[in-house]
């Protein structure tokens, strides 16, 4: 067993490191293409090498370490997906239950969804007076539908077999709730949510371009007009190594949770 | 009075007693009165009568089997009774009480186990028992789940959860439920059709033995398509006439002694013959065809 688990281990390391090795590789290619236009591998790392010594330096409004810029887009993400589940995950449970209230908020649902969540960034300005709530509030509004639609889709699944459990026992509401429609719920919700912090994480960068100030969507706008695209493909590849930890987190969770598998 | 001898008098009182024994069975209360129960579905092609003008008197302490084909709505009749199914006129009356819903009064087990599937096999009896037995401490609660899954062999395995069980661990872990909540009616939906057959066969002793555990007081109504473990197990088998629009076709009374031995009960007589018999009240329909 302890064996195959290192051997699994080091298997999966060494094919990490071959990808990334490809991916250096691709990009040097459009680098020698493209004559040095786009910065190669290796001139990206002497920059990222220059962020990453002082990432929490705070020259005033316009000059920030790549770490505060980091931690800034990140809590906007929290805030605005904890406020968008806090507002999914019981909507998604009450259209799951009634069929009334389901027929009632799908269409509206349906219409919203494929909005892109820039369209909603003036509503915010407009609303919240100031870029910093638009964008959360953009983070809210599109992190809202993976978690509705996949809870609600889980609650509505929910076999007869385990409601009859709940009816021939006369469980309670809250036992209903605590004890079958949670457990059978969770793995849905926790997909949903981990499609929405995704979909969070794509949001900010676009959000934060528009809004300006802090975050690494400003980041990369701010090194673009300086013309720094070193900088910009460090970004990038912090963006994606965020987004990836993030979905690995919430797969973690979902595999913690799913009873299936234990 | 004066003119009997001892011997006249000791058989006198013999012959009451005996009586009084057949007296106190045919008084015993009856568990479940089914009045005129109909039972009929909404469905696409408009009203599908399932049961028709069915009425049934089920005595306290009786084992009584539904037998009949599939879609006979057996299950619908049995279901009248735990209340998840409402009739569309009359009545069913258990434990004195006109039937509104499910109740703690009436255990139900069901076809395929219905175990929570995220819950220990402890957890599962312990939040049955949570939500019937409303003014007893946790400890007792605790106490209750440790003495039935002990009835059934399975306190060693309470921690694990119903996907490790075998199917016949998780039916004697539905029956424990059942019991646990300690009803005066026990309903078994089609208990042991999924088992083989030798664990069916230990299932059927098992459950035996619980209910003598309980002095035979507990009423048992169970579905079931299977004449061998009807007549095993039952004192009535009710044939029910194939659907749509079901009714009773015949009671089947099954006179043979308790406590039964599995191994000698298929030599006795009478059970060739109520086994011919409830045989050809099932197969009549094909027997032309087949020919």
């Amino acid at each position: 067993m302890k064996n195959t688990f290192i051997k699994n281990t080091i298997g999966q390391i060494v094919s990490f490191a071959a990808s990334m090795l490809l991916l250096c590789l691709i990009w040097q290619g459009i680098t020698i293409l493209t004559e040095s236009e786009i910065p190669g591998p290796v001139a990206t790392w002497q920059v990222a090498k220059e962020m990453f010594a002082e990432p929490f330096y705070d020259y005033g409004p316009n000059d920030k370490g790549i770490g505060l810029q980091l931690t800034a887009s990140l809590w906007r993400v929290f805030l605005g997906f904890s406020i968008g589940s806090l507002i999914a995950i019981p909507l998604g449970i009450l259209m799951g239950s009634s069929k009334f209230i389901m027929r009632l908020f799908d269409p509206i649902v349906q219409i919203l969804r494929p909005v892109s969540p820039l369209a909603w960034f003036p509503l915010g300005l407009l609303a919240f007076k100031a870029a910093a709530g638009a964008t959360i509030f953009i983070i809210t509004i599109t992190s809202l539908w993976p978690t509705l639609i996949n809870t609600s889709f889980g609650v509505a699944h929910i076999p007869q077999d385990h409601k009859n459990v709940s009816k021939a026992f006369g469980f309670s509401k809250f036992k209903y709730l605590t004890k079958i429609l949670i457990p059978y719920t969770l793995p849905h919700m926790i997909t949903g949510l981990r499609l929405s912090i995704g979909i969070a994480w794509m949001v900010i960068v676009a959000g934060e371009m528009l809004s300006g100030g802090s975050g690494i969507g400003f980041f990369v706008w701010d090194s673009w007009n300086g013309l720094s695209l070193e900088k910009i493909l460090v970004a990038i590849l912090i963006i994606g190594s965020v987004g990836l930890l993030l979905d690995k987190f919430f797969n973690t969770l979902k595999m913690a949770f799913a009873w299936e598998n234990k | 009075m004066k003119n009997l001898t001892q011997e006249e008098l000791d058989l006198l009182q013999a012959e009451e007693a005996e009586t009084k024994e057949e007296i106190a069975k045919l008084l015993a209360p009856t568990a479940i009165k089914i009045k005129n129960v109909t039972v009929s579905f909404k469905s696409k092609k408009g009203l599908y009568t399932a049961l028709q003008d069915i009425s049934l008197d089920i005595k306290k302490g009786e084992i009584i089997s539904l037998i009949g084909h599939s879609g006979c709505g057996k299950s619908t009749l049995m279901n009248t009774i735990s209340g998840m199914v409402n009739p569309t006129s009359g009545e069913v009356i258990a434990n004195e009480q006109v039937v509104k819903g499910p109740g703690p009064d009436r255990g139900i087990v069901f076809q395929n186990y219905s175990l929570l599937p995220w819950l220990t096999v402890f957890q599962n009896i312990y939040e049955a028992i949570d939500s019937s037995f409303k003014n007893i401490s946790k400890e007792e609660k605790k106490a209750i789940v440790e003495k039935n899954l002990k009835m059934v062999n399975l306190w060693e395995h309470q921690h694990k959860l119903p996907g490790h069980l075998s199917g016949g661990m998780k039916q004697r872990v539905a029956i424990a439920r059942a019991f646990a909540i300690n009803p005066k009616i026990l309903l078994l939906d089609e208990p042991f059709g999924a088992l083989d057959a030798l664990t069916k066969s230990a299932m059927h002793i098992e459950l035996l033995k619980l209910w003598n555990l309980d002095n035979r007081d507990k009423t048992i109504v169970m579905v079931t398509h299977d004449i061998e473990e009807a007549i095993f197990l039952s004192d009535r088998v009710v044939v029910l006439n194939n659907g749509p629009a079901s009714t009773i076709k015949e009671i089947v009374d099954i006179p043979l002694e308790r406590p039964r031995n599995k191994k000698e009960i298929v030599h006795h007589p009478k059970y060739k013959e109520i086994h011919d018999k409830l045989l050809s009240l099932l197969i009549d329909k094909f027997s032309i065809s087949d020919y």
